[in-house]
């Protein structure tokens, strides 16, 4: 069988389309011909026949090319990047800060999670915990996940998307903490101290790490998968 | 000779009414169209991408890849609420264009 992928590769090789676009281009036009080419066969063609019939879909790739160019880029605001990626994670990632004070408003306050520090340290640790908002994430997770696989994200974006707000954490903290003494000097009293607690004390930092990146994470990302396993369960096969 | 505008909204009618069966993929929605039609409307890849890409673009159809039982990737097509809305609108428009013409052609005739 003709590999018909390469086929319209190179008949479209002028397509200035986004690299994601236009692979997503090729490859339905390359299934199309494909469908085209097994039908005649299923009907008895020859294989030359089969060829020449699917060939005979397209009179003039270059037109075709400019059609294609025109319906996908005239009208279209936004990137596929843009709407299967960073709009998806910026929704998470402000619905996901919007409910701790909207969660503190209905009255689900954090609870506090008190440790005891090691090597012979008598301080005490004091960990925020919003159990209402870690319920929640998972939700805000599937939001994401949805948005992103409704414009067409692959696995990896809808993923990418919907676990957003714990990878925006931890880039935070990443770009932070470097500058953690620079920071620490603007601040004062009490502020200076927790901060010093957070950044310096390893339960600190650890306390920091787990409550904004690796437990939100992983709420976020129970959300996604369990979303991404519901609408592959939903999905009916193509007829 | 049918002008460009009248044959995209042809396309455009056609497309939403066989969308509103369900969702497809391309080749299925051309199958299904000529079949529906007995043959009178034809739709090759080079006429139906065009219009189901614009169709995209203005909201009225959504595009999702599904993989069928044997494994291949398709990109099946959907109606959008927009789209749902815009299938009344265009009927009326085309019945009244029809009606329009019929009369036309009466009139010529006697």
């Amino acid at each position: 069988m003709p590999d018909w992928q390469e086929l319209v590769r190179q008949r479209l090789a002028g397509l200035a389309l986004e690299p994601c676009d236009k692979e997503e281009v090729l490859t339905e036009l390359a299934g199309h011909l494909e469908e085209v080419y097994e039908s005649m066969r299923r009907k008895g063609s020859s294989k030359q026949e089969a060829m020449r019939r699917a060939l005979e879909q397209v009179t003039d790739w270059q037109e075709l090319q400019r059609k294609i160019f025109f319906s996908r880029t005239k009208e279209n605001t936004m990137t596929p990047r843009t709407t299967r990626f960073w709009l998806p994670s910026l929704v998470t990632l402000i619905v996901s800060m919007l409910m701790l004070p909207v969660l503190e408003w209905v009255g689900l306050r954090p609870q506090f999670l008190f440790l005891h520090g090691t090597h012979g340290s008598s301080q005490t640790y004091v960990f925020t915990v919003y159990t209402a908002w870690l319920m929640l994430l998972p939700l805000v997770g599937a939001l994401g996940g949805y948005l992103s696989r409704r414009a067409g994200g692959t696995r990896h974006t809808i993923i990418t998307s919907g676990t957003f707000p714990a990878l925006a954490f931890g880039a935070v903290l990443f770009v932070v903490l470097p500058f953690k003494g620079f920071l620490e000097h603007g601040l004062e009293g009490g502020a200076r101290s927790l901060f010093h607690t957070w950044t310096t004390e390893p339960f600190g930092a650890l306390g920091v790490v787990a409550g904004w990146v690796l437990v939100p994470g992983a709420s976020l990302l129970i959300g996604v998968l369990a979303y991404s396993g519901l609408a592959r369960w939903r999905m009916k096969p193509a007829s | 000779m049918v002008g460009s505008g009248v044959k995209r909204g042809t396309a455009e009618l056609a497309i939403l009414s066989i969308l509103g069966s369900g969702a497809l993929h391309g080749y299925e929605i051309a199958r299904r169209i000529e079949q529906q039609t007995q043959g009178k409307l034809r739709f090759t890849l080079a006429s139906l991408y065009p219009v189901l890409y614009r169709m995209e673009q203005r909201g009225w159809v959504r595009g999702t890849w599904e993989t069928s039982r044997n494994g291949r990737r398709r990109r099946c097509y959907r109606l959008t609420p927009t789209g749902k809305k815009r299938i009344s609108p265009l009927r009326q428009e085309w019945s009244e264009l029809f009606r329009a013409l019929q009369q036309l052609t009466k009139v010529a005739r006697a």
